[in-house]
């Protein structure tokens, strides 16, 4: 597995990729499956905005993956992470963890952070037991925060802090 | 037009916060004159311990300015001064981040008049507001953090019927040191006046 910058040349697949309920049944943040032309306004935001970091997930053969995005908040030295293996072939192979533990490397030794926090889906085992593998602790329970297809469902909160991680590593 | 289809219209950031009455309180938009006030209360030291951006540089008019989202639309943000009944305004609250999908927003509050703080204010000004967000905008559900050493606030907080969902450690740092705040919601259904 590899992180690299996202490129203008990955946004098909992601709109391909989006357009698949069985992708963004856990994605609660979408709306409407993006268009093309709502995928370049999109990464062309997030380009510009210097509090986000937002990396293409690449299998070893560079094929493209996912995506996952740190949200920084510089002043109180944390971040937000956002990951989605978006190619469901993909699915529980243990990219997600890969991807996760690299990216808080990133977070706590490169960047000096104190706190990653993420929010998820609380039906979403998979990606909570990968969480948890790689450190994040269950911190709260937000009660008919997401609505999806029509009902509403939890969202867990959890954080990682440097300490646990570095003890854990 | 009914209240969900409120919610649904985009223009809602763009519409200004309406003026709403409580019982000891009124809320009004935040104007740009009001912009001098904003800046002494988050700059006074003892207002902005309390405030998630306590480490940020000191404010200024220019910073609080793009805050509020005076300078451009804000899809998502409505802010409030809260005026005493007499007209005087003594602090300012906010529904950020109205989500007219999930049907949910974050409340935000603040009092920079302190000889105002524990005389009731905060407490109509929230009630008055939970009204508004569930009754005029169809919300589902409003939350908040805030610092867990905030006994004040969160005793106002459950008097006005939000319940804790969580701890989140070491959050924010205050004066660089890192502190803890706590995770509240209140739902429509467990909701009333």
């Amino acid at each position: 597995m590899r992180l690299r910058p996202m490129e203008e040349r990955d946004l098909p697949r992601f709109v391909e990729w989006l357009a698949d309920r069985d992708v963004t049944r856990w994605l609660a943040a979408m709306g409407e499956p993006p268009t093309l032309d709502d995928e370049r306004e999109w990464y062309k935001r997030r380009r510009e905005d210097p509090e986000s970091v937002m990396w293409s997930i690449e299998t070893i053969d560079g094929e493209l993956a996912g995506t996952v995005e740190l949200r920084l908040t510089p002043r109180a030295k944390r971040a937000e992470m956002g990951i989605a293996i978006q190619d469901k072939s993909l699915w529980g192979q243990g990219l997600g963890t890969d991807t996760v533990r690299l990216v808080l490397e990133y977070a706590f030794e490169d960047l000096q952070l104190n706190r990653v926090e993420l929010t998820t889906d609380e039906e979403n085992t998979r990606a909570i037991r990968c969480y948890e593998k790689c450190g994040f602790a269950r911190e709260g329970l937000l009660r008919q925060h997401r609505l999806i297809d029509g009902r509403f469902g939890n969202t867990l909160s959890m954080a990682v802090l440097r300490d646990e991680w570095e003890k854990g590593k | 037009m009914e209240a969900r289809d409120i919610v649904r219209d985009a223009s809602i950031g763009a519409r200004q916060a309406p003026p709403l009455q409580g019982a000891a309180v009124r809320l009004r938009a935040v104007e740009e004159g009001d912009l001098p006030l904003l800046v002494r209360w988050m700059n006074d030291p003892d207002v902005r311990f309390w405030l998630h951006h306590s480490d940020r540089p000191d404010a200024t008019v220019e910073s609080v300015r793009g805050r509020f989202g005076l300078t451009e639309e804000r899809f998502s943000n409505l802010v409030w001064m809260i005026e005493t009944l007499e007209g005087r305004p003594v602090g300012h609250l906010g529904l950020l981040q109205v989500d007219p999908h999930h049907k949910r927003a974050e409340l935000a509050i603040s009092i920079g008049e302190k000889e105002w703080w524990s005389q009731g204010i905060g407490t109509d000004a929230i009630r008055t507001v939970l009204r508004h967000a569930f009754e005029d905008l169809g919300l589902r559900r409003v939350d908040l953090h805030t610092d867990a050493d905030n006994a004040r606030g969160i005793r106002c907080y459950e008097k006005c019927g939000f319940v804790r969902e969580g701890v989140m450690r070491e959050r924010r740092l205050r004066y660089r040191q890192p502190l803890d705040m706590v995770l509240m919601a209140v739902l429509r259904e467990e909701w009333s006046e």
